[in-house]
């Protein structure tokens, strides 16, 4: 039992959607350097943020819904190193959108070695048109597999996209989710991504986002997320966290909450709502999420609500789509035990990141060999 | 496109540079015989020399020359000098010095211009972290570079440098993993009992000075689990931590133990993180000791430590029950 000395204020679930909604309709020129890096990302916290306050259908029309879907679709793109998602047509000539006839071409274009697909991106499309309830139809598996096998590299990690240096605890969990969501880990490697996440693990207890690195909320859900999912898959026996080490995993995580309610990423910084889902979400992934006591977290994030829509990442700062839906996505986890009806949500997935009903949607649509359908 | 002339002498870019011929004495003794080439680009890296040009056309030069002759250490310093003072990439220049290094392994200039640069590096590092000290890309960059070229020379300033940045901000815990890469985890340092030692004193040092400060605690934690010392042996450092200042203030006629340092005049007391830790060494004691584990778990889940009472309940549940 929580004390609550604060009465919790409602969840304004309405101005959190507009603020989606705001969103996904266009973005000022401010944010320019989203397009190369993270528009689909951005388009996915979005989507994911109306999915999980179940108002995509309300928010949107069934026109909408399929440009959306059109618009996802025209980002999956084949080449020399498979198939997979770009970020965004950012380096896609104006001219070379196919001016549709009937029947439609092939629903990928082909890419250069500048705008080749991006491992993440290919994660967050394929929970994008999960929640938008796609059939799959048109995603090339095979090639997926054959680019997935490209970006690992020898030392068990994998990069953004093949050839290039960046390589993290991010990728080796998208590659993970990717492979559990084809429901085929042939594409990779599987002893040697494991052995790549032993060595991002730190004397804390947590994971760093590479070997060596300090220990950090976002990569150390990455690395328990994607050790649970291959778990799941039973390719492999056993967690290959020992007792001892899934006990200081376990501390580092609770001590990341601080006395206001909010989780921290890394030791001795400020709260931060995304670290409600990183940190609560792998509380959840190690089987002890009762741990976690909901109802200072929820005082937490009621007080990242941004005024006019949206969740920031700390009390007082500006909202956007990321912090929006991860706090979302923290309350689908740890849902406040109070009867005001604007705090409940649907139970989250914590290892594919999506409301249960997408996940499910994503496990069963997506993997050829689940399909039976001729193309 | 033309190509360009391969002599210096003969480009109307260089005509401003006056060549400086080589001084061979008057009968040179062991003559080398300098290809036209070599001794026209020589001439006027001397005349340069003369005139301390630092410029574009200064790195094409030293380029050329070092591609003749990879031991020409003047022209490996100057380029460096050339590369500070015009603020140059030094990442470019590392890509570049990969090529000279595959061909001339032995030669001890390409390899002392690498550290120069991977020094310059590291200080450049350090400048960005004044300016954000806690910034992830940084530090994990600097300890990218640090273990990729793994240098005795790279390594040497870390702990005097990562020291500074902790007294500047003891609850920087970017800067104790830091610590914690460069002693144990990767650096090149002995590795003794002596270190250990160390590092613990260190750690107690700035816990006196800190005390509820986790990152210092983990750090303590690490160092004891990674060199499997037992937390029993820090009972008597941790115990004065446990307790009201009050009752600490009987102990304050002791001598003052530099082993075990007493929390800082001021500091909050209990120390949660304290309580826990001693908690810890009970636990391990055996059924006596879980009793007592108990009693302090129960104080920091209903009175130290309540965001996090589920936690030391769900501590007391598991040590009963490996117990019984
Ligand atoms: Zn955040």
């Amino acid at each position: 039992m929580s004390e609550s000395p604060e009465p919790l204020p409602k969840l304004s679930r309405n101005g959190h959607a507009l603020h989606c909604v705001r969103c996904l309709s266009g973005l000022p020129s401010s944010q320019t350097e989203m397009d190369a890096s993270r528009r689909l990302a951005l388009v996915f916290y979005c989507l994911g943020s109306l999915d999980l306050l179940g108002v995509l259908e309300s928010k949107s029309t069934d026109s909408d819904r399929e440009s959306w879907r059109e618009w996802v679709w025209e980002q999956q793109a084949t080449g020399k190193y498979g198939t997979g998602f770009r970020p965004s047509p950012f380096m896609t000539g104006a001219g070379s959108k196919p001016v549709c006839p009937l029947p439609p071409p092939p629903r990928w274009g082909t890419y250069s070695d500048y705008d080749t697909p991006h491992l993440i991106m290919t994660y967050t499309a394929l929970l994008s048109l999960s929640i938008l309830h796609d059939d799959f139809s048109s995603l090339d598996h095979p090639g997926l597999l054959k680019f997935l096998y490209h970006c690992q590299r020898s030392d068990g990690s994998f990069c953004s996209f093949p050839n290039s240096t960046e390589s993290d605890l991010r990728s080796v969990y998208c590659a993970f989710a990717i492979s559990s969501m084809l429901d085929d880990w042939s594409g990779i490697d599987v002893p040697r991504a494991l052995a790549f996440i032993g060595r991002c693990r730190t004397y804390e207890g947590g994971y760093g986002q590479e070997p060596y690195a300090e220990a950090q909320g976002g990569t150390t859900y990455c690395a328990l997320a994607a050790i649970h999912l291959v778990l799941s898959s039973h390719s492999i026996p056993s967690s290959p966290l020992t007792p001892a080490q899934r006990a200081q995993t376990i501390r580092w995580l609770v001590h990341n909450q601080h006395a206001s309610g909010g989780f921290r990423g890394r030791t001795e910084k400020d709260p931060d709502a995304c670290y409600c889902f990183w940190c609560g979400a792998s509380l959840q992934i190690l089987g002890v999420k009762a741990l976690v006591d909901s109802g200072p977290l929820t005082q937490f994030l009621a007080k990242c609500q941004f005024k006019f829509g949206g969740i920031a990442k700390a009390p007082g700062e500006h909202s956007d789509p990321f912090h929006t839906y991860l706090s979302l996505a923290a309350l689908g986890i740890y849902p406040p035990a109070v009867p005001e009806e604007s705090w409940k949500f649907d139970s989250l997935d914590p290892l594919l990141n999506a409301r249960e009903d997408t996940a499910r949607w994503a496990w069963s649509k997506i993997p050829l060999k689940a399909r039976g359908r001729t193309s | 496109m033309a190509s360009p002339p391969t002599l210096y002498a003969e480009d109307p870019a260089w005509q401003d540079v006056v060549p400086v011929p080589q001084y061979e004495g008057v009968t040179p003794l062991a003559p080398i015989f300098y290809t036209p080439e070599y001794k026209d680009a020589t001439d006027y890296f001397r005349g340069i020399l003369k005139s301390g040009e630092t410029s574009e056309r200064v790195l094409e030069l030293t380029e050329r020359i070092i591609k003749m002759n990879p031991a020409h250490y003047t022209a490996w310093c100057y380029r460096y000098k050339t590369l500070i003072a015009l603020g140059s990439n030094l990442e470019d220049e590392l890509r570049l010095t990969d090529v000279y290094c595959f061909k001339y392994l032995k030669t001890y200039q390409v390899w002392h211009h690498r550290r120069l640069l991977l020094q310059e590096e590291l200080d450049f590092i350090a400048r960005c972290l004044g300016a954000d000290t806690k910034n992830y890309h940084t530090w994990s960059y600097r300890q990218w570079l640090l273990a990729y070229f793994n240098h005795p020379q790279l390594w040497k300033g870390e702990v005097r440098w990562v020291e500074r940045m902790l007294s500047d901000d003891v609850r920087n815990n970017s800067a104790w993993h830091h610590r914690f890469f460069v002693v144990f985890a990767a650096g090149q340092g002995e590795q003794g009992p002596e270190v250990i030692r160390r590092e613990i004193a260190y750690a107690k040092q700035k816990i006196s000075l800190a005390p509820n400060n986790a990152s210092a605690w983990n750090y303590l934690r690490g160092v004891l689990d990674h060199a499997r010392v037992p937390y029993s042996t820090l009972t008597a450092f941790v115990e004065p931590y446990t307790l009201e200042h009050d009752k600490e203030g009987e102990a304050s006629e002791d001598v003052v133990d530099l082993e075990d340092p007493p929390p800082a005049k001021g500091a909050e007391l209990p120390c949660a993180l304290a309580i826990e830790f001693l908690a810890d060494v009970h636990e391990g004691e055996g059924q006596e000791g879980v009793r007592r584990a108990v009693e302090l778990w129960k104080s920091l889940a209903n009175e130290y430590d309540t965001i996090r009472k589920k936690y030391w309940e769900y501590r007391i549940r598991e040590a009963l029950a490996t117990q019984n």
